[in-house]
């Protein structure tokens, strides 16, 4: 076996040598010593890694393509400082896991200036703690995920995120139903994981009981007779509204499963999983959401008197193929609008410090379709907080209650949830940042 | 030919040399390569763990995975819930997948063949989702498994990892050096005689199920060192972490490497490392489509088992010293 006899030796140093020849002829991409890395003269590098693909990727994989499109608008307009922003997409599935090595490969391999908009509670939570980007200065720009915990600074110096917590967004849906079903029982989906328990601190902290709690492992909503065994459940604990809080995948597979079972309460759907048209691509019938309630705090996709609305679904119609324009393509937009304005704040000579230096201190101030300000200063990395309810119309679409976007924002913390009086400013000419 | 005699001395001493020579290699390649070459080192284990079981006591198992699971959950606890230092978080989880093996392989050693390939197949599917029962367990999310930056006394430019390099090939190293030693022993023996003849070793005083346990305990403490080492590069332990796939994976890797002999363990698991990164390139070439990407490591890896398989059934290294051994017939006898 490991007998050593010359001829082996030879072999055996021979093996060694030429696999050290091998992994040394690929050197670090030598880069200019005045440019960061991930830009070069022309260009400008991000990454994103999110499900492309699997259970949890309905409507989630049409993300990359909308801030893409967004990237190609501004591009064909001169760039951002005159460099082309470019985004490089990897399928993690939804697993942790292969969220750590995708994001090892857009760091070390692909070389990105930052990491933008990867999605998932777990997964950035996993890639915090294997790839650590804060340890390693990479910006990780708006978090693709509410997780209240991605505020602390001191874990996660270089992540910041646009969403509202999954806290704030609790505390406001409690705050409605109190107010609306206080005489009801109500019933609550969730993901087991720190995405649900995120929620679920929410709801307490409101001091909302639910009469029926289901929580869901990440993936079961793909196994068969999985979503029905949550319809029992909730059904059997006499939930007459039912709050679904949870992926797109589970929320359409509950739906779903509960028209199949003639179950019909009254249901509220989380931002995260209430995107009618990927629901409805799961099958669900549009029916079955009509007169749902939704919460978000972007415009509604289908509000064409709202500017921003108006400027992405132009940009979707040229740049993405004319994608049906729905929340993921909205987020995408949004999400890339933000961005480039993080970009040109940085300055033509960006680097990774400057890019976090940039929105610290003027992210406050960067336009976006948000119905809340954007909250970022040197001691919060926290886009938005707050909420609008609307209800959900006969062909699905979501339309504030009401006829106007009522805002309500609060914290993370143990503030009191209070209407918005926050107007938008006009958006900058074009949709280009100035 | 001259042959330099092999004793413990002279083995010591390359596995010596094999490790300063992965230090000076760690030291020149860039960090993508140095995170691969921890990646490997926890293969070179694992795919070990199976050949020692397959190719030395004659049994299968299509589910090594979950025995990794086992040490990678060992460790993770331990870490986590004890606050130990790795190395001991290391050996626990060598000890729990170890104990674990043990009361498999009792059942094991009762089953043969399909049986026993089921039986381990079903462990490697159950297995891992126990961790959505058990919130000790951290549900799908998994645990955080990590141990920490590198000393400071190693340099601000010491990278993370390098560190876990050095932690991997370490471990993989001391693990294949004791490895071969007990192969080497009277138990090896002891092992290559019931996979041989059941029958024939039973007369010659050994016993058939005590060796088959011992065998399937061993391999499983290794494969629990390999998940130990897994959940260090990942820093976390999750179900998805180990899926079917890996122990798939693993089998193919120990088929690559030449089932019967330890010698080819790094064709295995350098076969495993590189698979996704060909099958990347290659997918970027075809305009890197969603299904392409995804599917292509998992076709490549199939592919490589059949071919090598159909071509060379006792794997690379045996059939070179078949080659070897022919064509030096040839000349002798000229």
């Amino acid at each position: 076996m490991f007998g050593l006899n010359r001829g082996r030796l030879l072999v055996a140093t021979a093996v060694i040598a030429t696999s050290g020849l091998t992994l040394s002829a690929m050197p670090a991409q030598a880069l200019s010593p005045h440019l960061e890395v991930g830009v070069s003269s022309t260009e400008i590098k991000l990454g994103v890694t999110l499900p492309m693909t699997g259970t949890a990727s309905p409507g989630y994989n049409k993300v990359p393509s909308a801030m893409k499109a967004y990237f190609d608008y501004v591009n064909a307009n001169g760039g951002v400082n005159g460099k082309k922003v470019t985004l490089i997409v990897k399928d993690d599935q939804y697993v942790p896991t292969l969220a750590v090595a995708k994001t090892n490969e857009l760091i070390l391999k692909d070389k990105v200036l930052a990491l933008l908009a990867p999605l998932g509670t777990a997964n950035n939570k996993a890639v915090a703690a294997a790839v650590n980007p804060g340890r390693r200065g990479v910006p990780v720009l708006f978090v693709n995920t509410g997780y209240s915990g991605f505020a602390n600074k001191k874990l996660f110096p270089t992540t910041f995120s646009l969403l509202p917590s999954y806290i704030v967004e609790a505390k406001i849906m409690a705050q409605y139903l109190k107010e609306n079903y206080s005489d009801k029982k109500i019933g609550l989906l969730y993901q087991d994981d720190d995405f649900g328990d995120d929620a679920l601190a929410g709801f307490k902290q409101a001091g909302l009981n639910f009469a029926v709690k289901v929580p869901y492992a990440s993936g079961s909503q793909g196994v068969a007779g999985v979503p029905a065994t949550w319809i029992t459940k909730l059904s059997a604990g006499g939930a007459e509204v039912v709050v679904l809080f949870g992926v797109s995948s589970a929320t359409g597979a509950a739906l779903a499963t509960a028209a199949g079972m003639k179950f019909a309460p009254k249901w509220v759907l989380g931002s995260v999983g209430g995107d009618a048209t990927t629901i409805k691509a799961l099958g669900v019938p549009a029916g079955v959401l009509y007169n749902a309630t939704g919460a978000s705090f972007l415009p509604a996709t289908t509000d064409t008197t709202d500017e921003y609305i108006k400027l992405f679904q132009d940009i979707n119609t040229t740049y993405n193929k004319g994608a049906v324009f729905d929340n993921n393509v909205l987020v995408g937009m949004n999400t890339a609008f933000v961005t480039v304005q993080a970009l040109k704040a940085a300055g033509p000579n960006i680097t990774r410090k400057s890019l976090i230096t940039a929105i610290e201190k003027k992210g406050a101030t960067f336009a976006s379709a948000g119905l809340t300000p954007l909250n970022f200063s040197a001691t919060s990395h926290v886009g938005y907080a707050g909420y609008w309810f609307g209800t959900y119309g006969p062909t699905g679409d979501l339309k504030p209650n009401g006829g106007t976007y009522t805002m309500y924002t609060t914290d993370s913390a143990a503030g009191a949830v209070v209407k918005s009086t926050y107007s938008r400013p006009a958006m900058p000419a074009k949709g280009l940042p100035n | 030919m001259h042959k330099i005699k092999s004793t413990n001395f002279t083995r010591l001493l390359f596995f010596i040399v094999l490790g300063v020579g992965l230090f000076l290699l760690g030291n020149r390649v860039d960090e993508l390569r140095v995170y691969q070459g921890a990646t490997l080192a926890m293969y070179v284990i694992a795919i070990s763990s199976i050949i020692l079981l397959t190719g030395y006591s004659g049994q299968v198992s299509l589910g090594h995975g979950a025995m990794l699971a086992i040490g990678g959950y060992a460790a993770a606890l331990a870490h986590e819930h004890l606050g130990l230092p790795i190395w001991i978080c290391f050996s626990i989880a060598v000890l729990a997948a170890a104990a674990a093996g043990a009361v498999l392989g009792t059942a094991a050693a009762r089953l043969s063949g399909p049986y026993l390939a089921g039986t381990t197949l079903a462990l490697a599917v159950g297995l891992p989702s126990i961790a959505n029962q058990f919130p000790i367990l951290g549900g799908e999310q998994g645990l955080l498994f990590d141990v920490g930056a590198p000393p400071a006394r190693l340099g601000a430019d010491f990278t993370q990892y390098k560190w876990y390099f050095w932690i991997a090939a370490l471990a993989a190293l001391i693990a294949i050096w004791w490895l071969q030693n007990i192969l080497r022993s009277r138990y090896g023996r002891m092992w290559r005689a019931v996979r041989g003849n059941e029958v024939a070793a039973e007369l010659a005083g050994i016993h058939i199920g005590k060796s088959k346990t011992l065998a399937f305990t061993v391999s499983s403490g290794l494969a629990g060192l390999a998940g130990g080492v897994l959940a260090m590069t990942i820093s976390t332990v999750s179900p998805s972490a180990f899926p079917l796939s890996l122990s798939f994976s693993l089998l193919t890797g120990a088929v690559l490497a030449g089932v019967s002999t330890l010698s080819g363990v790094i064709i295995g698991a350098l076969t495993l490392v590189a698979t996704p990164e060909i099958a990347d390139a290659i997918s970027r070439r075809l305009g890197n489509s969603e299904n392409v990407t995804t599917n292509l490591p998992g076709l490549l890896v199939s592919a490589l088992l059949i071919l090598v398989v159909l071509l060379v059934p006792n794997g690379p290294v045996e059939q070179w010293r078949k080659f070897r051994a022919r064509s030096l017939h040839e000349v002798t006898h000229r």
